[in-house]
């Protein structure tokens, strides 16, 4: 009897045992898949962070740049630099021929007239003189300095030939190649050529879709969540209404996107691929997110607090917004930044509304055109470049910086605001 | 208070029928309220003591699924009907709940909130003196008035019903109802609620839901015993202790059921 009762036991204590265990296993599994997930990204996007400069001398040739005498800053602005820029770069090579000039050139992104531009209207007194200027690597090069190309392959099948290769590895043996923090990946818009494309436009883009919805589903929800929840009659036409939020909260986001297409740009005549319309598609998704974390923080108030606003003579308004809204902000607003940070990485409903197209101005209103960065990952993830490789991870590292900042945000908001219950 | 040695009925309720859906929470209630006088209502659990309390100061309007009906007559005038506003009505009724529930606010807020919704006060020193008497009242003040900007929900149980009581007085209600005020609460703290509603009775009418028959024993002056929604029995606590009418009434106090 009594050994029987130890053997009981001692199966209990292998099947807790064994129940930790397979818990643990599945925290180890996904922790593994999840350093492997950051791991990638980090390791092929870090290199973007980074802009490989040539240091090439200019001479800053009056003549060749068809200035007359003491220049005013209108003539420097009007100044012809493409001459001097072509000249500076088929020095690197004195023998070089024609064909081989157009190779040195096509070294360095098509910015460079306008780098070298710059760099003579910060110092005017550079004319008639040679000074060395920084000029961004071409995307291929780029990729070469970083390691990240092969150059093994048979000279036909890379884009950068054996001639370029070896006027690089010369420039880099004499130090005229450097890398440095690349600041454009975050102030240029997106380019064709991935050596200057940045983020700015798609992250003014997120910004304003964001702000737009944020403005139409915070307040909408928030009222709709109060009324639902405090006011409305408990019946049947209410529990359908509550069991339709919820189904709106499960629709495919692909959906909303067919519904901004179809009614804002079809019927509406709104503006394609703004950030406007991209951010009332995207409150349409986040509208019962919100409601949904309303509703809950506002049940989660007890009870006896609106009792005790009642009895003290307080109309049902009154307790609602002197008592039971103000308990429940914490969790609407936590609820609100999730809901947020879903719609900022959402990309299917903004490719339906035009936020996918080619956008090289930064907007500066929700009602210019603008991608998302969601959209951006997409778009580059498509590009053929070796360039955009690294600017995919990168952009998903800001995108996923953003993510948890804002996530953060909602865990400082829930857990600084939120009231004690006596 | 006796008019011409006649005790003043404040609260009058006739035939009070409760339904909860469809079950039926109180039967053909009727019972009449001395004014300044402290009522215990006792009986078992569940039997509808604390519901007919929610009637007086019409909180089972809350309910959804909650009717009263019948005639409950407050100053001679009728809770139940159309032309009465809730708000006044519970402006004039105020109510102390089981469970103490401050508001997660500070102390002063506590107590400013009633007057600030009913306008009772025209200026800051106006309302630091209805803070101050309130709290005096409630024998709180000693206790909390180098903190009155400190939150409510940080006070001891007992601290925190003296001041839901304080906040219930703070609009100077003519009845004051108790729903079982002092169940959460250690002997000490109850003692001194009991002192507290000995004193409250010579400015309101104080209607009190107690489990503890001692308690009713200690601070009623009348008593009504309510079994499974009925009232079975009710006169001077002297009478109901002492004795009792109903069979009831009688096993109930000498702790035979219940």
């Amino acid at each position: 009897m009594n050994k029987n009762k130890e053997q009981l036991l001692n199966k209990r204590y292998k099947a807790e045992k064994r129940f930790r265990l397979y818990g643990q296993s599945a925290i180890f599994m996904a922790l593994i898949f999840l350093t492997i997930f950051i791991f990638k990204i980090f390791s092929t996007g870090y290199s973007a962070f980074k802009k490989t400069w040539l240091i090439v001398p200019v001479t800053f040739d009056a003549e060749l740049m068809m200035l007359e005498q003491n220049p005013s800053k209108e003539d420097l602005e009007d100044a012809d630099y493409y001459d001097i820029a072509l000249k500076s770069m088929a020095d690197l090579d004195p023998n070089a021929n024609e064909d081989q000039e157009n190779e040195l050139k096509r070294m360095v992104s098509y910015f460079f007239e306008r780098e070298i531009k710059r760099e003579l209207l910060n110092d005017p007194s550079l004319i008639g003189k040679t000074k060395d200027v920084y000029l961004t690597a071409s995307d291929d090069l780029d990729q070469v300095f970083k390691g990240n190309y092969p150059r093994d392959l048979p000279e036909d099948q890379r884009r950068v030939t054996d001639y370029q290769l070896k006027i690089f590895d010369q420039l880099v043996e004499l130090g005229k190649v450097e890398s440095k923090f690349n600041l454009s990946f975050f102030t240029y818009p997106d380019s064709r050529e991935a050596e200057l494309a940045g983020i700015a436009s798609s992250f003014m883009g997120s910004i304003f879709s964001i702000l737009v919805c944020l403005m139409i589903a915070f307040p909408v929800a928030v009222l709709a969540a109060i009324y639902l929840e405090e006011f409305a009659p408990k019946n049947r036409f209410t529990d359908f209404i509550e069991v339709n939020i919820n189904n709106l909260a499960a629709v495919p986001s692909i959906v909303f996107g067919l519904l901004g297409l179809g009614i804002l740009l079809a019927v509406f005549q709104l503006p394609r691929s703004t950030p406007l319309v991209g951010g009332i598609t995207l409150s349409l998704m986040t509208l019962p997110t919100i409601i949904i974390a309303c509703r809950a923080s506002l049940k989660a108030v007890p009870p006896s607090i609106r009792e005790a606003a009642l009895a003290m003579g307080a109309s049902k308004m009154q307790t609602t917004m002197h008592h039971t809204v103000p308990l429940s902000m914490p969790g609407t607003l936590s609820g609100t930044i999730i809901g947020l940070a879903q719609a900022l990485g959402e990309t299917a409903p903004l490719i339906l509304i035009g936020m996918v197209a080619f956008v090289n101005t930064i907007p500066g209103s929700p009602l210019d055109p603008a991608a998302s960065l969601p959209v951006q990952i997409y778009i580059w993830a498509e590009s053929a470049e070796r360039g955009f490789v690294e600017k995919v991870s990168a952009c998903i590292m800001v995108l996923l910086g953003f993510l948890i900042i804002m996530n953060l945000f909602a865990q400082i908001i829930r857990h600084k605001f939120e009231k004690k219950w006596s | 208070m006796k008019k011409n040695g006649v005790k003043m009925i404040k609260i009058s309720s006739k035939n009070v029928d409760v339904f909860y859906g469809k079950k039926q929470a109180l039967f053909n209630i009727n019972l009449d309220i001395e004014e300044n006088q402290v009522t215990a209502l006792i009986g078992p659990s569940g039997c509808g003591k604390s519901t007919f309390l929610r009637c007086l100061n019409r909180m089972n309007d809350v309910i959804d699924i909650c009717r009263v009906k019948g005639q409950i007559m407050i100053n001679d005038f009728d809770i139940n009907d159309k032309s009465c506003d809730v708000v006044r009505l519970r402006e004039k009724i105020g109510m102390v709940f089981q469970k103490p529930n401050p508001f997660p606010k500070t102390i002063y807020e506590n107590i400013s909130y009633g007057p600030t919704i009913h306008g009772m006060a025209q200026s800051k020193n106006e309302m630091d003196e209805i803070v101050e008497t309130s709290l005096k009242k409630a024998a709180l003040w000693e206790e909390v008035q180098d903190r009155l900007h400190e939150p409510g929900t940080g006070l001891s149980g007992g601290q925190q019903q003296r001041l839901c009581i304080a906040r219930a007085i703070s609009v100077k209600p003519e009845v004051i109802l108790m729903d079982e005020p002092c169940s959460a609460l250690d002997p000490i703290a109850t003692a001194q609620i009991e002192e507290l509603i000995d004193e409250l009775k010579k400015d309101h009418t104080i209607i009190i839901v107690t489990h503890s028959m001692a308690q009713a024993a200690r601070v009623s002056q009348n008593t009504g015993f309510f079994h499974l929604g009925e009232l079975i029995e009710h006169g001077s606590t002297d009478k109901i202790f002492k004795n009792p009418e109903n069979k009831k009434t009688q096993d109930y106090i000498t702790g035979r059921f219940g």
